[in-house]
């Protein structure tokens, strides 16, 4: 009886708890916050130099300073611009030439191992050389977040579409679809989970090259802002340039596994109905 | 195993001499146990070569003859030419030097950001700066790059010289697009057509020697007080806490200016120079392009035209917002108490024309 009791009250219990804080929405919280307590103690300790462990309130003193006057809503656009540019650029590019690479045998023998071999190639190697072929202005920034964005997507392209079962396309045959129709209702929606992650990780990627190359050789961006903090010792602005970046990588990927969630919802209910 | 320990201790060993230098004035001894010195160096050669008087000091038995008598360690800390000023304010802000000979506009930034370090030795007149363009440019004066990238290391002590430049031709650093770079990758940049004009050091001779690069101007032809300025500069805190040790330092470098400001040891003194990779007939022409005698060129005097240039320069950083804080010319000199030892020390309080310089 005691057991039915319990059982039976169970139930009527659950309500009252999500009025509690669910502790899974706190948890992520736990260690940032942790960190910036970290932080605070230990600079107000003042076991460094200020110069060197900035207090977070002079990172915020330094992060309003910047935007009161604008000077890091104007990198972080410029910095964004060349990303989106780059990125458009290489993805779609990426996605036609990784499909090509499944489905035709003929680009795969003249360009599959020369791809192969370039993919390999880690895009910061190559800057030096960029540097001599495109100069340092905006085409190098373009140019290497193209090269960053290009082959994640067309591996995960390529994957996404060798992935599909033959059945699929057997019946699009056999229904004689039309290439568009077959492209567009069969090939893509079946690969689209694998390539959204592949754009995903593409993204996070080229954001942090963005960074690397604008530290090395630009005149603006939000890498050049940290660079040009760094030479007139001023790491409050660095600081300020390490969270905005992270925050931004952040966000990309977490509003990417949104849109892929949004995307890939429909197709499952349709799978499981 | 041995090379896991080995990488462990390369990345362990900088945390450790942080710790170390940050708990050594607990320690209190009466002397440091080391001196360390910063020095724009490279050892491409096998051997390390260092540039201006550190070279000549570096072989000087008797300081460090005195040194040895104190217990006290030298220790060279080589800084690239990529990035001086960065490098050795870094430096200063960690406590992992005592002493650097470098620029005058870094060492403005340095004492902004609440670092104190002061001047202690003069160096030479001034370094002299250069605008190149590429061979092939139809540029033939500043006017004529407007609006278009000149690249120059921010920050770095020509930049004062650039903007003097500016200035006198009613423009403004918005009137370019600056880019930033050192100055390595700037020559690159120039070479590659990335940038339309370099802004340097005389680096930019060595371009055009190798007809990559024209000069288009340099500081030859300006106002004495165009050039930049490189000298020894002291954490304020070790002078006031070790004065003798300080004295040695600073009458071995005055000593090392008075060797190489005699007309028999220029050659020599170039000669070391130019294994520092610009060629012999580069750092003479430049040296002959001087207004003033080898022997002046090289007076290690406080004098109000010394005073006049800090000013200048820290006017500089805070009207363009490089710096915060103003800093006050006048507090960034240690006292002129110990050149003017040295000088008497060595028997040289005539030697110079002091007339100016402050007693």
């Amino acid at each position: 009886m005691a057991v039915i009791g319990e059982v039976l009250t169970g139930p009527a219990d659950r309500p009252r708890r999500s009025l509690r804080l669910n502790p899974a929405v706190l948890a992520p919280l736990v260690s940032p916050l942790a960190l910036l307590a970290i932080w605070y103690w230990v600079a107000s300790r003042e076991i460094f130099p200020e110069q060197i462990l900035v207090p977070p309130g002079v990172v915020l003193e330094a992060f309003r300073e910047l935007t009161e006057s604008g000077e890091l809503q104007e990198h972080l656009g410029i910095s964004l611009y060349r990303l989106t540019l780059g990125f458009l650029i290489g993805a779609l590019s990426g996605l036609i030439f990784g499909v090509l690479l499944a489905l035709s045998r003929q680009v795969r023998d003249y360009a599959g191992s020369l791809f192969q071999a370039l993919r390999q190639i880690p895009t910061l190697a190559l800057i030096p050389m960029f540097i001599l072929f495109f100069g340092i202005g905006e085409t190098l920034k373009v140019v290497i977040i193209v090269k960053a964005t290009f082959f994640p997507v067309a591996v995960a392209a390529w994957d996404g579409v060798k992935g599909i079962p033959t059945q699929y396309l057997e019946v699009g045959h056999l229904y004689r679809l039309k290439r568009r129709d077959l492209w567009l209702r069969l090939v893509l929606p079946a690969a689209v989970s694998p390539l959204l992650t592949g754009i995903r990780i593409a993204l996070g990627r080229s954001w942090l090259v963005l960074v690397a190359v604008e530290l090395l050789a630009a005149d603006s961006g939000i890498g050049q802002m940290m660079e040009l903090a760094r030479q007139m010792m001023r790491l409050d602005i660095v600081m300020v340039g390490v969270f905005v970046t992270g925050i931004i990588g952040f966000a990309l990927d977490k509003g990417f596994r949104l849109l892929e969630r949004l995307l890939l919802r429909g197709r499952i209910a349709e799978k499981t109905t | 195993m041995n090379f896991r320990n080995r990488a462990l201790g390369r990345f362990l060993s900088p945390i450790l001499a942080l710790l170390t230098s940050l708990t050594a004035p607990l320690a209190a001894a009466d002397e440091p146990a080391k001196l360390r010195i910063a020095v724009v160096a490279n050892s491409t050669s096998g051997t390390p070569v260092f540039v201006g008087p550190p070279q000549r000091l570096a072989s000087d038995q008797e300081f460090q003859q005195a040194l040895r008598q104190r217990n006290v360690e030298l220790e060279w800390v080589p800084v690239s030419s990529a990035a001086v000023a960065t490098l050795t304010n870094e430096a200063f802000t960690n406590r992992r030097i005592d002493f650097a000979f470098y620029g005058d506009l870094p060492s403005v930034i340095l004492n902004a950001s609440g670092i104190k370090t002061r001047l202690l030795v003069p160096g030479n007149l001034g370094t002299n700066t250069y605008l190149a363009v590429p061979a092939n440019s139809g540029a033939r004066s500043l006017q004529d790059l407007k609006g278009k990238r000149i690249a120059l290391h921010r920050g770095r002590p020509w930049e004062v010289s650039f903007a003097k430049l500016l200035e006198a031709n009613g423009l403004g650093f918005n009137d370019f697009r600056i880019i930033n770079l050192n100055p390595q990758a700037g020559a690159a940049a120039l070479a590659s057509g990335g940038v339309e004009g370099f802004f340097t050091l005389d680096d930019a001779y060595v371009l055009e020697e190798r007809g990559i690069a024209k000069v288009i101007w340099s500081s030859h032809q300006a106002p004495h007080d165009w050039k930049m300025r490189a000298e020894l500069w002291g954490s304020e805190e070790f002078i006031n806490r070790y004065p003798e040790l300080t004295q040695l330092l600073a009458t071995a470098t005055v000593r090392a200016m008075h060797w190489i400001s005699r007309d028999e040891n220029r050659d020599e003194y170039i000669r070391l120079q130019a294994r520092f990779g610009l060629p012999e007939t580069v750092i003479r022409r430049d040296a002959d392009a001087n207004q003033v005698t080898w022997k002046d060129y090289w007076a290690p005097l406080f004098t109000d035209s010394l005073k006049k240039h800090y000013e200048q320069v820290a006017a500089h950083a805070h009207r363009n917002k490089l710096i915060r804080k103003s800093v006050e010319a006048a507090e960034l000199f240690a006292s002129p108490g110990f050149v003017n030892r040295a000088l008497q020390e060595l028997g040289l309080e005539h030697y110079w024309n002091t007339a100016e310089a402050w007693q």
